[in-house]
């Protein structure tokens, strides 16, 4: 369909009411974030706090303790989260944890429901939903006039518009404000987006002939942490049917490896004792495979000035000891360049998928995160408190200066080798 | 004119040959109004109305809960030189209302042929439709007798109205009808057991087979 074939004042008319539609829907992405931002916030509250004990039986969504035998909660159908009797919603002949329960509700309202059986006879090609309409206003520039602003940029580019706004930002001087790290955000996603075409073909081959679970090979064909992010922009995966998936054991989560491991290993191994099998070297032909994904939700805390991490969970990790086959993981975070605020996740025991759902701080103005990385890893804590790099994300912190909820929810990022540019030395856990 | 205080979005479409009523007929349920005037659509419109919807159980009676709809009416011409423009925005829209003129034997003929436009653009192939016959009022120029356009419309298993844009009669009942179709469409999408579970997670650990040996350039 092309609306070129139709006479100019048709045209006109047809933009004119595209334009209207535009105002209509504006709103109705502002209320979609909103909901999911509302969801995420539940999720996040009933997310377990890191500085609550594991190990104890606690519902998954108000942590009270349940018992053995009386109380002693159920799985919920759609989490598979041990839940009290309180935090049930019954609905029909079943039931749904709170969460759960606003889940399903929040997939009616955003409309979600529709996007996805649309999608069912019309596969997104793109990785945005688009309306006809929305795609007709787009292909003929009208936006420009109305666009002096970036819109809320990620989880999905849309990069004639960013372009577009672009040409109209840099033509101002460049000033010390808000404004002027905006500019440098857009032109880092413009960045970004410019190249991504070829990226995401050799992405796709990559997952469709190895089942998705082994994205390493990609980010390591060019090692500047852009092209990292890159990988993990594109597999970001912001669509509610995975912000609750669980694996099957998230109810038996390990009790906690303890702080002072990390103290007492880290000597060991930034000093240079690489070459032993199960520990990571610097030499990468020693390493474990670089395997799955690990899921992490950022928001920013404006009230109390500190950006909140928390870790989701993994899935299919490698085994850090693969000779046993063992897996111990726990999360560790650093902030980059100055690899400022440690901070850690308990261990799991046992599992490849661990469900850590940890809330981690890092107290931080705003202004300073510009120019700043997170620096997400996974280690497996071996025998003799060795630790073995599992892999590792990292994540642009930039984007944090622009409001943007819809961000903010939780997403799958593929865990990537070390960047081999020097930093070897520095993956020790203190 | 709009702010976001709704609970739902729900997007409907009118189709059916040009002259049939539709702009008429949106124009009475949105603003209650009737324009004698035939002022042809340009390709496509849409008119905007707040509804309160009362879910009602499967039995028909309310539950008692009310929800805020935005409805966003789409109106579409009916001409040919506008058709692939129209179709295309069929895939947009979460329910349909199929119009055909009642004193027009033809408009009613060509019923058919807007069901297949749909089957093919909508968003999946049996879309909730509700079947309109408009200009009930005009009585003396009726061309097609409701036992005929019933039988269609059960051919088709779709509710069938007869309305009339000059009067209002069944205008609005014709539009809850299929806001209610919508809403519990809308019900099964999500509660249905999913069909596949996506990606490899969980339970089948993908992980358990030997991870395969990889040596990239680095
Ligand atoms: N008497 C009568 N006239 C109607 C009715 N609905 C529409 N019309 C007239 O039919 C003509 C075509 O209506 P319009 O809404 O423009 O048709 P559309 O092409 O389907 O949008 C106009 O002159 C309307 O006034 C109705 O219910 N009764
Ligand atoms: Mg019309
Ligand atoms: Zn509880
Ligand atoms: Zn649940």
């Amino acid at each position: 369909m092309d609306l070129s074939l139709l006479q100019a004042l048709d045209r006109d008319r047809i933009l004119e009411v595209l334009q209207r539609d535009k105002q209509l829907r504006i709103i109705e992405e502002d209320r979609v974030r909103r909901m999911k931002y509302e969801l995420q916030e539940l999720r996040r509250k009933g997310a377990k706090s890191f500085a609550r004990q594991y190990g104890e039986r606690t519902c998954a969504r108000c942590q009270r303790p349940l018992g053995k035998f009386w109380n002693s909660g159920a799985v919920c159908r759609g989490c598979s989260h041990r839940i009290c009797s309180k935090c049930r919603v019954v609905g029909g002949l079943d039931w749904k944890c709170t969460v759960c329960h606003a889940y399903r509700e929040v997939k009616f309202r955003t409309g979600e429901w529709f996007l996805e059986e649309k999608a069912k006879k019309f596969p997104v090609i793109t990785d945005k939903y688009e309306t006809v309409g929305e795609n007709l206003l787009r292909t003929y520039n009208v936006l420009s006039h109305i666009s002096v602003v970036p819109p809320t940029p990620p989880p999905h580019l849309d990069h004639q518009f960013l372009n577009r706004s672009m040409d109209l930002k840099n033509s101002k001087p460049f000033t010390k404000s808000v404004e002027n790290l905006m500019v440098s955000f857009t032109s880092h996603i413009r960045k970004i987006s410019n190249s991504q075409n070829d990226v995401r073909d050799d992405l796709l081959t990559v997952a469709s002939s190895r089942s998705g679970s082994d994205f390493s090979c990609v980010a390591q064909k060019s090692l500047s942490d852009t092209d990292i992010n890159k990988c993990s922009r594109l597999f970001k995966v912001p669509s509610l049917p995975n912000l609750f998936k669980r694996s099957k054991d998230s109810d038996q989560e390990g009790s906690s490896t303890g702080a002072e491991e990390d103290t007492s290993f880290s000597s060991e191994y930034s000093g240079g004792k690489r070459g032993s099998t199960s520990s990571i070297g610097t030499d990468l032909s020693d390493t474990v495979t670089v395997s799955g994904e690990l899921e992490l939700a950022l928001t920013y805390n404006t009230y109390t000035s500190c950006l909140e991490i928390t870790v989701g969970s993994c899935r299919n990790l490698s085994y850090g000891d693969s000779k046993r086959r063992k897996c111990h993981p726990c999360v560790k975070l650093h902030v980059l360049p100055d690899k400022s605020g440690k901070m850690k996740t308990s261990g799991k025991r046992n599992t490849t998928s661990p469900v850590y759902n940890e809330v981690l701080k890092y107290d931080i103005e705003r202004h300073l995160l510009f120019g700043k990385r997170l620096q997400a890893s996974v280690w497996h804590s071996g025998t003799l408190k060795k630790k073995v790099f599992l892999g590792e994300v990292l994540i642009p912190l930039d984007g944090w200066t622009v409001e943007d909820k819809a961000s903010e929810g939780f997403n799958w990022y593929p865990l990537c080798p070390k960047v081999c540019d020097g930093f070897t030395g520095h993956y020790s856990s203190d | 004119m709009t702010d976001g205080d709704y609970d739902y979005l729900i997007k409907l479409l009118a189709l059916g040959d040009s002259g049939v009523g539709k702009t008429t007929f949106l124009y009475r349920y949105t603003d209650n109004k009737f324009n004698p005037k035939f002022i042809t659509t340009v390709g496509i419109d849409f008119r905007e109305k707040r509804v309160v919807y009362t879910a009602s159980n499967p039995n028909g009676t309310t539950t008692g809960k009310t929800f805020k709809v935005h409805l966003q009416l789409w109106d579409t011409a009916g001409q040919e030189r506008f058709r692939s423009l129209t179709t295309a925005f069929f895939r947009d829209a979460m329910g349909f209302l199929l119009m055909f003129d009642l004193t027009s034997q033809q408009s009613f003929l060509n019923v058919r042929n807007w069901m297949s436009q749909l089957q093919a653009n909508a968003y999946c192939e049996n879309p909730d439709i509700v079947l309109v016959g408009n200009k009930a009022d005009l009585s003396d120029q009726r061309e097609v007798q409701e036992k005929q356009a019933k039988e269609l419309a059960d051919k088709y298993g779709i509710p069938y109205f007869e309305t009339s844009a000059a009067t209002g009669a069944e205008v609005d009942k014709t539009v809850i009808t299929l806001l209610d179709l919508v809403m519990k469409r809308m019900e099964q999408c999500v509660d249905k057991p999913p069909a596949e579970s996506a990606n490899g997670n969980g339970a089948t650990k993908l992980g358990d087979a030997q991870p395969v040996e990889k040596k990239c350039a680095c």
